[in-house]
């Protein structure tokens, strides 16, 4: 009697297992947890980048107040991207999420232009702490393209299971799992910056 | 044993100096990247591996430090030992001399 219910225990667990993972019960919030998490590094890195930018124009008008518009336009670029805040519930929004980029984009290219300008002033060029933002911004720029990239696998991931039988069962039924938006790397430069040539 | 292996040793810090024969058309900040979790370097869930990247072919180098390690070396000391003692020594078409001015220079910064 004893071994009889034991057995009848041992065959209704694994299908109790299953019946879960094969509905997406399991796997839809698993993969939508990961890419959102994996968007919280992406902000990180652009928070860091808005972070390093009040420092460099400082430094830059110090040297350069010839260059004050365009020194304003990114002053102003940072303004607009930092009041753009995009939560991991706003990924599923592509409104938000391309008015978030867009505002980035915008600070990408203010922030080339400023440094473009810097060729025309030797003394900026080789400040020490110039030189240490600049680095810092490179390595920022650097981490928001790998974030970026991390980020657009997992909600590759996600929305693979969401539009996949049989996940994408659970998925409609019990979440209402809408599918998230894959980011663009905004800095123009980004694949140039960080590299030395010699 | 050798320096690498000692640090290893003694801080737990895995440094990592590797070339490349190719970067296979990638960006070098990608491929190293990709190098790096690939091969696991720096223990696992405090990411605190360090690699030296050279691809000779395309004339390109870097510096990659994992996040644990980011407060050690930072983007402005890896910058500079960038170009103050690796890009000299091979622009001179010396490869050892820069490898090892640039190791050693990382290991103090994270030893």
């Amino acid at each position: 009697m004893l071994t009889l219910r034991k057995r009848s225990l041992v065959l209704l667990t694994p299908l109790a297992a299953l019946s879960l993972s094969a509905c997406g019960i399991n796997s839809v919030p698993t993969a939508e947890e990961n890419a959102k998490a994996k968007w919280a590094n992406v902000q990180a890195d652009y928070q860091r980048r808005a972070d390093l930018i009040p420092n460099l124009v400082e430094t830059v008008k110090g040297f350069a107040k010839q260059e004050q518009s365009t020194l304003t336009a990114v002053v102003e670029a940072r303004a607009k991207a930092t009041s753009i805040q995009l939560s991991a519930n706003d990924l599923s929004d592509p409104a938000k999420v391309a008015a978030f980029q867009q505002a980035q984009t915008q600070l990408s290219g203010s922030l080339g232009r400023l440094l473009a300008t810097v060729e025309a002033y030797p003394e900026l060029k080789s400040n020490a702490n110039f030189l240490a933002l600049q680095s810092q911004l490179e390595g920022t720029e650097n981490r928001i393209n790998i974030s970026t990239k991390d980020y657009n696998e997992a909600v590759q991931a996600y929305n693979t299971t969401i539009r996949t039988f049989p996940d994408a069962i659970g998925a409609k039924i019990f979440y209402g799992a809408k599918p998230m938006e894959t980011f663009k790397a905004t800095a123009p430069n980004a694949d140039r910056a960080p590299t030395v040539k010699f | 044993m050798s320096k690498l292996a000692k640090l290893e040793r003694r801080t737990g810090h895995q440094l990592v100096v590797a070339t490349t024969p190719s970067l296979q058309g990638q960006p070098i900040g990608q491929y190293s990247v990709c190098l790096g979790r690939h091969w696991g370097i720096g223990r696992k869930g405090m990411n605190d591996g360090a690699m030296l990247l050279i691809a000779p072919a395309e004339l390109k180098a870097r510096i990659e430090v994992g996040y644990g390690l980011e407060k050690a070396l930072r983007d402005e000391e890896a910058s500079r030992i960038m170009d103050e003692a690796i890009i000299p020594a091979f622009k001179a078409g010396q490869f050892e001399k820069g490898i090892e001015a640039g190791a050693d220079q990382i290991m103090r910064e994270i030893g």
